[in-house]
């Protein structure tokens, strides 16, 4: 069964004088694991209420396998939702809680007490159909909201931080099921989250927006190894920004006064800018050459990476950088250190 | 209070244990003393006498009947109104101002609200008039001092109570609740019979209790809308007292008045409170 896709074009939306979206285009595939990520404020829960039906937008379409959503109200879209606050019906059971998009459809009692099983024992709930939601724990309510949304099986389901109120040992356990429970049901997923960690692991393709629009979409190593944007680049993982300038063979960072062999693989541009991630810079040996002078600062040992701060000798930029432990068995604050940086691994970020 | 809240220092609790206890003693002494007149017969033994007197009345059954009876049927009234006003201000932009309008009849005493009733109701009054001229009868009926009468005045002074309470449910409501049920694919009509109205229900609730009693024990609308044959206990209890100046058999009203009221708001408060309890999650 191919349904689901998602096409979202040019979507603007104002509140008042807050314009929370302006013309945000994605299309998302069906059966695919979109996030979106990006920083509060920037439309994430507007484009989701849009898809839903909760929101008009102002201007630009929303079309689902091909059919234009925007004339249809919410309870007439094949579109389920986790909300944030989860929104379970307090005045209900969990039966009646999972049961209810099936009752409201007049299914008759079998039918939804069979669908009813089925969904309970995959979400790992059996026992609790009589319990009412203020018995249960927050992880179990959460797995209550997702069977109520999954269970009427929508095209596609939107989930808005679903899993943000919860621990993070749970959060992972969750972040577990849910990417199985994908899987299992073939329904597409747009998920929103501030976690990039959570949106990395999870998604087939990342979504980050910014200030009302969509930045960059591309699955996850792509967004952080080929940032579409410096907001991108700083926003998804740590990294070092530098303006740069080409020279035959070599690449030299003003900032810092040094030069570093390689960079065929960036743009032919004569200034460029940018983004080296932490694991791109190196730790030379004492009798290397070339490199650039730092001094440590504080470095978090992390198991099988180490990640410090150094700042450099000239021109005083503190870089993060993070190395296999093994290569950094001494590494201390104040210690003096020589950086070299990978230059084909960096990525080249649009200098405007 | 000095349970929740700010804190009373010992002075201050001190200064203040006074009046409270007079309060407290004046009236849950007054109370004792009514119950207890009314259990002593005139030679100043326990007796049941009053109460074999009252309920043997046919007079008073039909009184206490037709109290209860008014009594739920405003608050039934009441509610159909009411319900409807209230999820209209609070789904509208100007809640504010609209609940201002609820409200203001408050403003005016409620001795002037009925007797404008007075006015709308009597043989010539705005509404015979009204129905005269559309030909739907030839002659005025008689509204004004029938308990018809009395349930519209006493709807009118009591559907703000009814608004206030099931708006202030409605307004603490999760507005995303409804949506998850759109979300479910139920329409407007399923999203509030299935969600918006029963967690609303504890708004109803306790307006209803207060309605229910506020009604029974109502006296200037009974008084001036219901004429002098279709009493109500109130309005019983009133004649007792400053009539008839039979201050045992108002004693005698008064509790079956009080024992009555309980009887209906007690199950009230115990359903509200079971659905509060679920409701708050
Ligand atoms: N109903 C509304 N009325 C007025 N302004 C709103 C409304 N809903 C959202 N906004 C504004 O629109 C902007 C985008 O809000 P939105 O909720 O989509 O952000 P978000 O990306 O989901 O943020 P967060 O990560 O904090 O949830 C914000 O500035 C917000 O204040
Ligand atoms: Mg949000």
């Amino acid at each position: 069964m191919m349904a689901g896709e998602l096409e979202i074009a040019n979507v603007s939306k104002a509140f008042g004088p807050v314009q929370a979206l302006r013309g945000a285009s994605l299309n998302v595939g069906s059966g695919e694991f979109v996030s979106f990520l990006g920083p509060s404020g920037c439309g994430k829960t507007t484009l989701l209420r849009i898809i839903a039906g909760f929101e008009t937008p102002d201007a630009g379409t929303v079309q689902l396998d091909r059919q234009s959503l925007l004339a249809l109200a919410p309870y007439r879209r094949p579109i389920g939702m986790v909300f944030q606050s989860l929104a379970l019906f307090p005045h209900l059971t969990v039966a009646g809680n999972v049961g209810f998009g099936l009752s409201v459809r007049r299914e008759n009692a079998a039918e939804i007490g069979r669908k009813l099983s089925d969904i309970l024992a995959l979400v790992g709930l059996e026992d609790y159909e009589k319990r009412r939601i203020h018995q249960l724990s927050g992880g179990q309510r959460q797995r209550v909201a997702l069977a109520r949304a999954l269970i009427t099986s929508p095209s596609v389901l939107l989930l808005d931080e679903p899993l943000s109120a919860l621990d993070l040992k749970l959060r992972r356990q969750l972040q577990g099921e849910l990417k199985r429970l994908q899987h299992r049901t073939g329904t597409t997923f747009v998920f929103v989250t501030h976690d990039q960690e959570e949106a990395m692991a999870m998604s087939d393709r990342v979504a980050v927006f910014r200030d009302g629009l969509i930045e960059q979409v591309g699955p996850p190593q792509e967004i952080y190894r080929r940032p579409a944007t410096r907001f991108v680049a700083e926003f998804v993982g740590e990294t070092n920004i530098f303006a740069a300038v080409r020279e035959s063979g070599a690449v030299y960072l003003p900032d810092i006064r040094a030069r570093f062999p390689g960079g065929r693989s960036l743009p032919d541009a004569q200034q460029l800018l940018l983004s080296v991630r932490p694991e791109n810079i190196n730790l030379l040996s004492s009798n290397d050459q070339g490199g650039v002078e730092a001094r440590v600062q504080e470095v978090d040992f992390g198991g099988m990476t180490v990640r410090f701060s150094a700042q450099t000798m000239i021109g005083e930029r503190v870089l993060r950088v993070a190395v296999a432990s093994e290569k950094a068995n001494d590494i201390a604050p104040g210690m003096p250190v020589r950086l070299g940086i990978d230059l084909d691994t960096a990525a080249a970020l649009p200098t405007s | 209070m000095t349970g929740s809240g700010t804190r009373l220092s010992a002075v201050g609790q001190a200064i203040l244990a006074t009046p409270k206890t007079l309060l407290v003693l004046g009236f849950v002494g007054s109370l004792a003393g009514v119950v207890l007149s009314s259990f002593l017969g005139k030679d100043g033994f326990p007796t049941l006498e009053l109460y074999s007197q009252l309920l043997g009345s046919q007079v008073i059954q039909n009184v206490i009947v037709r109290t209860v009876w008014i009594a739920a049927t405003v608050t039934v009234l009441c509610t159909l109104v009411a319900y409807p006003v209230a999820l209209f201000i609070a789904r509208s932009k100007h809640r504010n101002l609209l609940l201002v309008l609820v409200i203001s009849p408050w403003l005016t005493s409620i001795v002037v609200r009925t007797f404008a009733w007075v006015v709308l109701l009597g043989n010539r009054g705005a509404v015979n008039a009204f129905l005269m001229s559309t030909g739907l009868i030839d002659s005025p009926i008689r509204i004004i001092f029938t308990p018809t009468a009395v349930v519209l005045g006493l709807v009118h002074v009591f559907a703000p109570f009814m608004v206030i309470s099931i708006l202030s449910v409605l307004l603490q409501q999760d507005r995303r609740l409804p949506e998850a049920g759109m979300s479910l694919g139920a329409g407007p009509i399923q999203t509030f019979a299935r969600v918006t109205l029963p967690l609303s229900l504890p708004g109803v609730l306790s307006g209803g209790s207060i309605i229910y009693l506020l009604c029974s024990g109502a006296i200037v609308t009974p008084l001036l809308l219901g004429g002098l044959r279709d009493r109500m206990l109130g309005t019983q209890i009133f004649q007792e007292l400053f009539e008839l100046y039979d201050y045992r058999r108002a004693a005698g009203m008064a509790v079956i008045l009080l024992v009555t009221s309980l009887a209906v708001v007690i199950p009230m408060q115990i359903i509200d409170g079971r659905i509060r309890r679920w409701t708050r999650g």
